[in-house]
């Protein structure tokens, strides 16, 4: 890493150019080095050690998705302005005789009322003709200014919900930025939201839906009207994001609807009612789906996010099919019960994914994630019943 | 394929799991079955892309139980998977839904026994008459096998569910034998039933010719005789026949190598745009190029083919004996370990062109690659650089090692009045960083989903066929070879380079 107490736009280009004829003079013989680019990764936090953090996975992420990284480092509440620059290569270690990879990072740390001249610098260090990804990596995403100031160059925004101060308020407020971007109503240039909370779930997504797969299993689905989430909250907190997720995920799959404030709200238990399309001919009458938030205290350590998802047929033939934690770390037990034939279970790895492989996860999206959007627009209905009355 | 409309699946960032089913593999204690299937299921589980209830029946002739059946597939899955050494909790989930029967190929009481273990699977695991066979026996046991199937009645599903047969190349030894077979398997199976497996056609690389050359509009304009000078497709391995030598001086690189995989590369690269991307439209127009290759008659051997034995040598720095003292081979043999060939596809496309191929074993280094070399300028613009010196633009889509496509291309040395060539180099290791699947991965998946795709229909393997089999009765009709004649690890006989040479050209250096 090179560090510049002045910044000017001329030097961070001079800089970078130095750093590759570097890179290349070093690489041993026979190894070229490659400069790959296939995105501009804005990045910005309010924190320094989120700031280590996110250098790490855009590190990591040279691997899957090489990358101008402009990492903005924003502490406008510091006292004295100040604008510092550095630029670094990053490199993936290559077999000998193969080339190195390498992408490439800029980092601005923006102090007092410098911080207001970062945008004007993120547009001049742009790569031209590349896509634009600003991931936001605070606890108040949508109230960040370089949201408001870069929304007309950028084409992808990321956050993490799981992340949020004020979860509920601010996945209404996702739900409904969401709502206008994908509906064209803000401007001419519209960008996609990615949620790493959302990416999260893939696999719990994807197990899910493998029960239904099934030739014999998939009537079953139709007759889904009981819904466990068990999700696993820090001492003290409540964030139930990616329950609300997971529900808006199958409610807006299978066409279920919430019900006008038909929810209750104990302290280990929030309640919804949705209402199911009917299964079958001549059955008109209105069929509802118990959707059931159970927050657990996570103990000392343990990662918040998902413990189980169960669903049940219990009207007719009983049809069980339940995905949960492992005993083991990294695993899921998956069983399929139907009354009258013996359950089906095996357990399948589902591993705690890392910040860059969430970010990979999202980064590998070229346009809208349709299924995000429609989740999202089910789980935010959701949250705002939650709102109401939290 | 089942087009069941499963709502939960809209969106989902990987692709559909197959219904609950049956591997039963056939030849259960053979090599292939440890190194290559039973790793490749358990990565496929590893991945979630295998449903709860999977099952695989092992069917040999060795009186194992299920416990010892496991026990051999756990230490052939940790030995050779990509993804290392097994998880234990996975394998335990994996592994209660490995069995074995032990029986031989040619007992109906084996196979009544085997129908009532499937029948107990279907409803002990909800495996709901989904079969999948798998042939990974010496061929000579394939007609047992098949016909045993059709007489238990295993060739159709009970409870609407559905029956595949996979069966491992040779499918063959020549066009008449590749006949007869197609016909003992349609006796019993439907065409849509029978999955001839080809593992070429399952590398990611191999699939993504047809990505490169149909989606990426700047090259396909290119493809054709007004641009491309000649093609060359090379597969070279940097091995010698190892424990296969009583099955290979039978075969040889013509019948091993030519007949399926490189045949199956060439007729990619050559073929017309699919009307669409599902099994029969592609490989409609792999048979079509097929087709039109231009027939080798056997007194015209000599002319359009080369072939070579390896001598005692050395291999990555370890000696290696001579083909003709390999154990199970015949001293006197003449089976050729080498081949290259000159292939015409007369068509309006490629009339002219001449096509390449060379497959040996020993060679210095394993590497496949296509390469499309393009016509030179018609004219020197630059005075200062003779019109020798400029080296032809060459696309070359390397299928391994090192998977990926390089641009070779003519550029000027800076402060110099001289042009040298130099490449763009793309690879997918470092661009896409993500472990590709193995071959037979993709292809096992593929044949539960019900995508005959990547696999060879009979019209292709009996084309394939007819192309081959001339070749081989001219070679048996010409005098006997000086064989051996190409040093083990060197890059075959000078015959092939003076092969190239009556042409002006050569082979490329790999």
């Amino acid at each position: 890493m090179t560090s510049m107490t002045m910044v000017e736009i001329g030097a961070i280009e001079h800089e970078l150019r130095q750093l590759w004829s570097e890179s290349a003079e070093k690489a041993p013989d026979g190894q070229a080095v490659i400069r790959a680019l296939t995105l501009n990764l804005l990045a910005c936090t309010h924190d320094a050690e989120h700031a280590d953090r996110m250098t790490d996975a855009i590190q990591q992420l040279t691997a899957s998705h090489p990358s101008r990284a402009i990492l903005a480092l924003l502490q406008p509440d510091a006292p004295e302005p100040r604008l510092d620059g550095f630029v670094q290569a990053n490199c993936l270690l290559s077999r000998r005789g193969t080339p190195q990879v390498c992408g490439e990072q800029i980092t601005l740390d923006a102090r007092g009322s410098a911080v207001q001249q970062v945008v004007s610098l993120i547009l001049a260090l742009l790569v031209p003709d590349l896509p634009v990804v600003l991931w936001i990596n605070n606890p108040d995403p949508f109230a960040e200014p370089l949201l408001a100031r870069l929304r007309s160059v950028v084409d992808r925004v990321i956050v993490n919900s799981q992340a949020f101060a004020q979860p509920t308020s601010a996945f209404v407020q996702m739900a409904e930025l969401e709502r206008a971007v994908s509906s064209g109503g803000l401007a001419l240039h519209t960008f996609a939201i990615s949620d790493l909370t959302w990416a999260s779930l893939t696999p719990w997504r994807e197990l899910t839906a493998q029960f239904f797969d099934t030739r014999p299993l998939l009537p079953h689905l139709r007759r889904i009207d009981h819904v466990t989430i068990t999700y696993q909250v820090p001492s003290g907190a409540d964030n139930p994001v990616a329950g609300l997720l997971l529900a808006g995920w199958l409610a807006s799959c299978l066409d279920w609807m919430p019900l006008e404030d038909a929810f209750s709200l104990e302290p280990d238990l929030i309640r919804f009612y949705l209402r199911r399309p009917a299964v079958g001919v001549g059955t008109g009458a209105i069929r509802l789906v118990t959707l059931d938030l159970r927050p657990v205290e996570a103990a000392s350590g343990a990662t918040p996010g998902l413990l189980a998802l169960h669903l049940e047929a219990l009207d007719g033939v009983t049809a069980s099919f339940r995905v949960e934690r492992a005993e083991t770390p990294g695993y899921a037990l998956t069983t399929a019960t139907i009354a009258g034939m013996e359950p089906i279970s095996r357990l399948a790895r589902c591993e705690e994914p890392s910040l860059a492989d969430l970010l990979a996860a999202e980064l590998r999206l070229r346009h809208r994630d349709q299924t995000f959007s429609d989740a999202l627009r089910v789980a935010g209905l959701l949250a705002a019943r939650l709102r109401r009355d939290m | 394929m089942s087009d069941l409309p499963n709502p939960l699946r809209h969106g989902l960032r990987i692709g559909r799991t197959p219904e609950p089913c049956t591997v039963v593999i056939f030849g259960a204690s053979g090599d292939l079955t440890s190194r290559k299937l039973v790793p490749a299921l358990y990565n496929l589980a590893r991945e979630r892309r295998l449903p709860g209830g999977f099952s695989v029946v092992g069917f040999a002739r060795r009186p194992w139980d299920d416990a010892q059946f496991r026990q051999v597939l756990l230490d052939g899955v940790n030995a050779n998977s990509r993804s290392g050494a097994v998880e234990t909790e996975l394998w335990a989930s994996f592994a209660e839904g490995i069995h074995y029967q032990p029986g031989s190929f040619d007992d109906p009481s084996a196979y009544a026994r085997l129908a009532e273990r499937l029948a107990e699977l279907d409803q002990r695991r909800g495996t709901g008459g989904n079969r999948v066979f798998y042939l990974a026996t010496p061929p000579e046991a394939y007609p047992d096998i098949i016909r045993q199937l059709g007489a238990h009645g295993l060739n159709q599903s009970p409870h609407g569910g559905w029956t595949r047969i996979i069966i491992e190349k040779p499918f063959g030894r020549d066009l008449a034998s590749a006949q007869a077979l197609n016909q003992q398997v349609l006796a019993v199976f439907e065409e849509p039933q029978v999955y001839r497996i080809d593992h070429y056609l399952g590398k990611e690389t191999v699939q993504n010719i047809m990505v490169f050359r149909f989606a990426n509009g700047i090259f396909e304009p290119l493809w054709d005789r007004r641009s491309v000078d000649h093609v060359q497709i090379t597969v070279a391995e940097n091995l010698g026949v190892e424990d296969r030598g009583g099955y290979y001086d039978h075969s040889g690189a013509l019948r091993d190598m030519i007949q399926n995989h490189l045949m199956q590369l060439l007729a990619l690269v050559a073929m017309e745009p699919p009307v669409s991307y599902d099994a029969d439209a592609v490989r409609d127009e792999k048979v079509k190029v097929l087709r039109a290759i231009r027939r080798i008659r056997p007194e015209e051997v000599a002319t359009y083919t080369v072939r070579g034995q390896y001598d005692a040598g050395s291999l990555s720095g370890r000696p290696l004996p001579g083909y003709r003292d390999e154990r199970g081979v015949d001293p006197a043999s003449q089976t050729e370990t080498y081949i290259g060939l000159k292939l015409f596809v007369e068509n309006w496309r490629w009339a002219g062109v001449p096509f390449y191929l060379r497959s040996g074993k020993a060679l210095p280094r394993r590497v496949s690659e296509i390469a499309i070399q393009f016509k030179t300028v018609p004219t020197m613009l630059f005075a200062e650089t003779p019109m020798h010196d400029i080296e032809p633009n060459v696309l070359a889509i390397k299928l391994q090692p090192d998977e990926g496509i390089t641009l070779k291309f003519g550029s000027k040395v800076p402060g110099q009045p001289q042009i040298r060539p130099v490449t763009m180099d793309f690879r997918y290791g470092t661009s896409f960083g993500v472990a590709s699947p193995e071959a037979y991965e993709r292809l096992l998946l593929d044949c539960m989903l019900g995508d005959s795709t990547l696999f060879t229909r009979r019209d292709e393997v009996e084309a394939s066929w007819s192309l081959i089999t001339p070749i081989h009765q001219g070679w048996l009709a010409s005098p006997a070879q000086p064989f051996p004649n190409y040093e083990a690890g060197s890059w075959g006989p000078t015959s092939a380079d003076e092969f190239m040479a009556r042409d002006g050209r050569t082979w490329r250096r790999l």
